[in-house]
């Protein structure tokens, strides 16, 4: 489904990226952990089509198809979704409206209808019930004075309502108390299937205790330096990232 | 306003404002007028280099004002609507639930005041200036005020009795459409007494291509406990000028909730001064300006806190495309003693194009020791992480762009009082924003 490259990414002068490279098929969970500043969000942002970062040398491909050159909305219609390690606030502007808009845009894109008032209402009614979610949610402005946990928890709500074909969570775990953590948890399993792949980004292992992934990755510097299942990560949980880059320079 | 190739005449005529002065029916309102010739003459209209008139040239309103003096013989003054300037009219009456009194082209006709008569049933009531008390409280300290008066058919006197809580919005429409260029004059005093409770708009609409300056003073005095809600809408023709001051006196818990709409003119500009008399007041003051083309739209606000504890509270937020000029200047002065006033001011501009302009000042004065006082301002584009943020949900840039625009302006929208404006205004709002955004604007 992605397949990245030898990717190359700076922003500014700054090289963030050194030649990364990831497959992805359906039905598989990724988790791509690493400590600070090595490069786990710019791979998310590139991901999405952040214009601040700039790809100098490798590849993006989704379903075979070069992925660089499609615009960020173009992205998310075609079902990538990133959920964002810091929500951006919109007053003004209503969850619902951005729900429906959202929904819309894609709908279009597969050249669907648009989803009716009703439909809707009943579908996000269900979403909210799920990830225990008031209802009066709906009328707030997006993100608008949300606290951390709610802000991570709209994040999953636009997730599962958009249904996305591969979903890259960014550090969706940080900033969540251990109730909030199996919420979203419990919203990223239910997205688990066949036909969809999920990417975590994350800096500890907790929430891999609750989303079991079939893939760890470390990076480190801007590549992946380290890849296995899920004991990798309770390797990493023990011993710290130092251990891989020890072992990586030894 | 900037350097034609003539030279434009900067002062008003004064013989010729005399003339015209004089020449108006004797009335009980004709000391009024004297006085505010006088008081006028010794300075005339601003210039730029008054601070409070630094960004706003009048020069243009001169030209047309002397224009105006020179042949007011010639314009006849009139106060129906019909075709056109009736479909204007009938447009707000029709989507504002209130009751309207109409002043067209400054003219106090039958049908307005047989309207008013009306309204005394529902503790209302409304009279001519002209019939009112001898100690009359025209104010006219000031150059556009005393020519206000100076040149004042006449005005309306309004008092909203205690016992008014339940009525509808009681809805002013200053409405124009002078032919070959015009001015009007338009004065109401509103008195609001103690514990009354009354929601107020003042809508302007006018019509024609021609050159045309309203100048409208409103004096409204909250009395103890009284509750005002307040929303101007301003949706003048494209070509036409107004200066509009309402003056604000704000008694012993008191409440002054207002909110103003810019949506149209050439030239606009507009002065609210509130003045805290005495503890426990309230004030709320929020503004939308939407300008584009060539529009000029200046605010400047006032709150004198004379008085503690008091509350004000002030936002005003502008939408810039075009050439558009836009003026904001909030001032706040905590008078000496005036300990627990809590006041908050501010005022956020998006500009649309990089020839648009604004000049915001919020201002603070702070006299008192015991005060807690906040005040900023804004200049800027669309958020680059919240377009962003939107695209990554499938929204296109354009689409992004206009729901952050919209949302920007929202915020004034929804802080607005009087439920029955909030139709119209929203989609007056709505068709400007369009228009800004596309840069269709004259």
């Amino acid at each position: 489904m992605l397949e990245i490259k030898n990717l190359h990414v700076k922003i500014g002068d700054a090289k963030i990226l050194n030649g990364l490279s990831l497959t992805v098929n359906a039905g598989e969970v990724h988790a791509i952990m690493g400590p600070n500043g090595s490069g786990k969000s710019t791979l998310a942002q590139v991901i999405a089509g952040h214009d601040d970062y700039v790809v100098t040398d490798g590849s993006v491909r989704y379903d075979g198809r070069d992925f660089l050159e499609l615009a960020p909305e173009e992205r998310a219609r075609e079902g990538v979704f990133l959920g964002f390690q810091y929500p951006v606030e919109i007053p003004g502007v209503n969850n619902a409206y951005l729900l429906k808009a959202a929904i819309n845009a894609k709908r279009r894109h597969n050249n669907e209808g648009e989803i009716d008032a009703f439909e809707f209402l009943q579908l996000a009614r269900e979403k909210m019930k799920g990830l225990d979610i008031d209802p009066a949610f709906l009328k707030r402005g997006v993100n608008e004075g949300f606290s951390g946990g709610e802000k991570k928890r709209n994040e999953i709500l636009q997730m599962v309502m958009l249904e996305p074909r591969l979903a890259i969570l960014d550090e969706t775990d940080s900033g969540l108390d251990i109730d909030a953590l199996k919420v979203v948890a419990k919203g990223i399993n239910a997205m688990r299937s066949p036909e969809r792949a999920i990417v975590l980004v994350t800096h500890y292992q907790r929430l891999l205790d609750h989303v079991e992934p079939d893939f760890v990755h470390v990076l480190s510097e801007g590549r992946i330096v380290r890849s296995g299942d899920k004991t990798l990560a309770q390797q990493l949980e023990d011993r710290g990232y130092e251990w891989v880059r020890e072992a990586e320079s030894a | 306003m900037g350097a034609g190739g003539r030279k434009r005449m900067s002062v008003i005529a004064q013989e010729l404002l005399e003339a015209v002065v004089n020449r108006l029916p004797e009335d009980s309102l004709t000391p009024v007028r004297q006085a505010a010739l006088a008081e006028f003459a010794k300075t005339g209209f601003p210039t730029t280099r008054n601070e409070d008139w630094k960004y706003t040239n009048l020069a243009t309103v001169v030209e047309l004002s002397n224009a105006y003096l020179a042949n007011a013989s010639a314009f006849v003054p009139h106060a129906e609507w019909t075709g056109a300037a009736k479909r204007a009219v009938d447009e707000i009456l029709e989507s504002i639930d209130a009751s309207w009194i109409i002043v067209a082209n400054g003219i106090i006709a039958l049908e307005t005041l047989a309207k008013a008569e009306s309204l005394e049933s529902q503790g209302i009531h409304i009279s001519k200036l002209s019939n009112g008390r001898a100690n009359l409280a025209i104010i006219s300290d000031d150059p556009m005020t005393s020519f206000n008066a100076a040149l004042l058919l006449d005005g309306l006197q309004v008092g909203i009795r205690s016992g008014a809580y339940d009525a509808k919005p009681l809805g002013f429409l200053f409405f124009d459409d002078a032919q070959n260029g015009g001015l009007s004059q338009t004065r109401l005093i509103i008195d609001v007494e103690a514990d009354a409770n009354i929601d107020i708009i003042e809508a302007h609409v006018s019509i024609g291509s021609d050159a045309q300056f309203a100048n409208t003073v409103i004096q409204l005095n909250i009395d103890d406990r009284a509750q005002v809600g307040y929303v101007r809408i301003q949706d003048r023709a494209d070509t036409h000028m107004q200066i509009g001051k309402l003056i604000t006196a704000l008694q012993r818990d008191a409440v002054f909730d207002y909110a103003s709409f810019d949506f149209g003119g050439s030239l606009i500009r507009n002065d609210v001064a509130v003045d805290i008399a005495q503890p426990g007041a309230t004030a709320i003051l929020n503004g939308l300006y939407l300008a584009g083309g060539r529009q000029h739209i200046d605010n400047h606000t006032r709150v004198d806190h004379r008085v503690g504890p008091a509350v004000s509270r002030e936002e005003y937020r502008g939408i810039l495309s075009g050439r558009a000029r836009c003026v904001f200047n909030g001032k706040a002065i905590v008078h000496k003693g005036a300990d627990g006033t809590d006041a908050e001011q501010s005022n956020h501009n998006l500009l649309l194009s990089k020839t648009s302009e604004i000049d915001t000042k919020p201002e603070l004065e702070i006299y008192a020791d015991d005060v807690k006082c906040a005040h900023g301002a804004t200049v800027g584009q669309l958020d680059k992480s919240a377009l962003f943020y939107l695209r990554t949900r499938g929204l296109d840039q354009d689409e992004a762009a206009q729901l952050l625009t919209r949302a920007f302006a929202a915020r004034i929208l929804t802080a607005a009082p009087i439920e029955a404006t909030h139709a119209y205004i929203g989609q007056r709002t709505e068709q400007r924003l369009d228009e800004l955004i596309s840069g269709d604007t004259p």
